[in-house]
């Protein structure tokens, strides 16, 4: 037997345990849950076999399309806000003096806080009476600024945008010091032979270089946005009056307020759709681009 | 170096994984063997939620505890899982049908759900077991346990008075402000209090129960009467389009439109509200016996001193009592339909222990309302306290409307006061209600 042949086995044989578990507790329940939205079922008791029933109420729901719109809000303020500023941030500090070691650990810091803990803090500086938000604005004299920012429609979502976007900024930025750091040194040199520097040099040969890296957190930032969850359960809770609802929280309120597992299984059902349709989109643009 | 720190990550998260497996598997182990056994050791699980540091949950995890201690033979399992979770910690554990033995449930539509799906068997053994027991209840205390004639699937261990109108007599004075008895002497008094950049009646909406279950329930009942909303949460000659209601709600949107709420009152919780207005920033607060049990655990005495409570103010040619409180039977124990035999016996001297005399003239002296005829030492709880105990004894209660609605119509309306407070019409919100009622009402 031949050492790649032996090692191929070995990978297959190493890989099989995580496999098994990936496909237990990830891809079956995929399609559970999408044979569970066939049901009209409380969760506990006898489940009534309704065809698309739940998949054409959630069509009609204006809940739904809300939160549809708010996760593509919150798409589009991720890839805004945290691409282009991690990667601003990655530029600027990859150089492994002290002083951006320092500010690296302070950018990356709330990612090491628990979502909870940050939606709680963003609570209280949003806090309508004695938050820091209003706070500071009255200070400055823009009192006419000041207002209720997690529960005001319209501006309420895009208060929730800001901590999101805050606290997942640093490990983009992580990643992308280490793919600047992986470009040879030679490929600068040559570009500096060439004449190449500033924006030029960026748009030629830096970002080429790390264009794969892009694609990846394009693709996490993309799915992390659908299923984010945590921080609007903490702030908001899906209020007031379903306004900052996400697909995730319209999910859970069905199936675990509500007590409609069916239908909040074909909610789950759906989202694993439209994320798949967006990484697919993002995933030909890209490829394009890059040829 | 990289390779071998992957390896370690992958072998720790195995470990965590496979931990996880195990303990599951040994507790389902555990309740299956309850059933034999009889002289030996007694395993027995009980959840509830009493896991925080207020006196109520302190003494009732203390009974718990003595009860572990006063019977070597039974090996007890107790978890406290905090309030916020527990309605999903056990319907979860209800839909894989791995209940404990005993779980606290809250009465309405979630008990009366476990009992549908068979999980549930009577507690009746203890009431004939100890006669006097029973009939020291308050009238009406078994009313949401009684799901077959005769017999009693639990006890309530607690009160649930809902709509309290606390207010802070030293602003009355203040602002030289009568305390509202009617409806017209309230919008006064929220004018005054506006005027003088108090806010009037402070409001932790986030969880957007809390406006339905501390206002709306007392307000629409003094407009439409118990008798109309029993009958339009069974769609029997009564729907939530009814002028009635939409009057209902339509005072609520007065309290809303005259700013009687502080500044988005959606996105701060009920405890936010509550030390809003200990603090003093706000002249009332429409809340439930809970804000007595925090009050006690939080504020000074002498944030206390100032604040009293009374009954929400009634409205002019309302139909419904007026001076009532929304309120009913609270939460109680329950046993599960798999504990048998000895496993059983314990249980039930368990729930007897937790829900009997002694306990309940404990928990009431643990500044926490019961449905349970006791006499409370006054030196043993707060001022504020003994003055809503007796406010509460000598006052008539409506009913909840959660409790009567089911899940999906409570959500609409929770959603729908919201709604209101950002400017949508009480029709509309009216006529969500009622379809969803109606939907759930006939399947």
């Amino acid at each position: 037997m031949s050492t790649a042949l032996r090692s191929k086995g070995f990978i297959a044989l190493a890989l099989l345990p995580a496999l098994i578990l990936f496909l237990i507790f990830v891809i079956v329940p995929i399609f559970w849950s999408a044979y569970y939205g066939f049901f009209e079922w409380k969760g506990l008791g006898s489940a009534k076999f309704i065809g698309f029933g739940n998949y054409n109420e959630i069509i009609h729901d204006r809940i739904f399309w809300n939160a549809l719109l708010n996760n593509l809000l919150l798409v589009a303020s991720a890839i805004v806000g945290q691409i282009p500023v991690a990667l601003l941030l990655a530029l600027v500090l990859r150089r492994n003096t002290l002083f951006s070691k320092f500010i690296r650990s302070a950018v990356f810091m709330p990612m090491v806080l628990s979502t909870v803990v940050v939606g709680l803090i963003w609570g209280y500086i949003y806090h309508p009476q004695f938050g820091l938000a209003n706070f500071v604005l009255e200070a400055v004299g823009l009192e006419s600024w000041t207002r209720a920012w997690l529960s005001e429609p319209h501006i309420n979502m895009l208060a929730i945008t800001v901590p999101i976007n805050w606290s997942n900024i640093g490990p983009y930025m992580v990643i992308y010091i280490a793919a600047l750091q992986n470009i040879p040194s030679e490929i600068g040199d040559a570009a500096a032979i060439d004449g190449a520097k500033g924006w030029r040099k960026l748009i030629s040969v830096t970002l080429p270089m790390i264009w794969s890296t892009v694609v990846v957190t394009l693709v996490l930032c993309i799915s992390g946005s659908l299923k984010a969850f945590d921080h609007v359960i903490v702030m908001t809770n899906g209020g007031p009056a379903h306004s900052t609802e996400l697909l995730a929280t319209y999910m859970y309120n069905n199936t675990f307020h509500v007590y409609r597992y069916g239908y909040g299984s074909a909610v789950s059902t759906v989202i694993m759709l439209v994320s798949a349709i967006l990484i697919a989109v993002n995933y030909a643009v890209t490829r394009r681009r890059n040829a | 170096m990289k390779p071998l720190r992957k390896l370690s990550i992958v072998l720790l998260m195995l470990t965590l994984i496979l931990a996880a497996c195990g303990e599951s598997g040994g507790q389902k182990a555990s309740s299956t063997e309850d059933g034999q056994g009889s002289g030996e050791k007694v395993k027995l699980s009980i959840w509830h939620n009493f896991s925080g540091d207020d006196l109520r949950a302190k003494t009732v995890r203390g009974i718990i505890d003595q009860f572990a201690k006063d019977n070597p033979n039974v090996e007890l399992d107790a978890q406290a899982i905090p309030p916020d979770g527990y309605r999903q910690r056990l319907s979860t554990v209800a839909a894989g049908n791995e209940l404990p033995d005993i779980f606290f449930v809250y009465a309405g539509s979630q008990s009366a759900e476990l009992f549908k799906a068979g999980l549930l068997q009577p507690i009746t053994d203890i009431a004939e077991q100890h006669k006097d027991w029973k009939e020291k209840f308050l009238p009406g205390a078994f009313e949401p346990y009684e799901f077959e004639p005769n017999q009693i699937y639990s006890a309530p261990i607690g009160m649930s008075a809902t709509s309290i109108l606390y207010y802070n007599t030293a602003l009355f004075q203040k602002y030289n402000v009568k305390v509202p008895e009617t409806w017209d002497e309230l919008m006064a008094a929220v004018k005054v209090f506006n005027d003088n950049k108090i806010t009037p009646i402070a409001l932790g909406n986030k969880a957007p129960w809390v406006a339905q279950s501390t206002i709306l329930g007392t307000l629409a009942d003094h407009v439409t009467g118990t008798e109309w909303f029993k009958n339009a949460a069974a769609q029997k000659g009564a729907k939530f389009t009814d002028p009635e209601f939409v009057e209902a709600l339509g005072y609520f949107k007065q309290l809303v439109d005259s700013k009687a709420f502080q500044d988005g009152a959606n996105s701060i919780d009920n405890t936010q509200a509550e030390q809003y207005f200990v603090q003093g920033n706000a002249a009332m607060m429409i809340s439930g016996a809970w804000t007595l049990t925090n009050l006690a655990a939080s504020a000074s005495e002498e944030q206390l001193k100032d604040i009293d409570v009374t009954v929400m103010p009634s409205i002019p040619g309302g139909k419904g009592e007026a001076k009532t409180i929304s309120g009913g039977a609270g939460g109680g124990m329950a046993l599960s339909k798999r504990t048998e035999g000895a496993a059983k016996e314990a249980a039930l001297k368990l729930i007897y222990a937790i829900s009997g005399p002694e306990a309940q003239k404990a928990i009431a002296e643990s500044n926490s309302m019961v449905m349970y005829d006791t006499d409370i030492d006054q030196s043993k709880v707060s001022s504020l306290y003994y003055k809503a105990f007796n406010l509460v004894k000598k006052t008539a209660i409506t009913p909840v409307y959660d409790a009567y609605l089911s899940a999906d119509a409570a959500e609409v309306i929770n959603n729908g006061l919201q709604e209101i407070m950002t400017g949508a019409s009480p029709e509309s919100i009216a006529k969500k209600l009622q379809e969803a009622q109606a939907r759930s009402v006939t399947p």
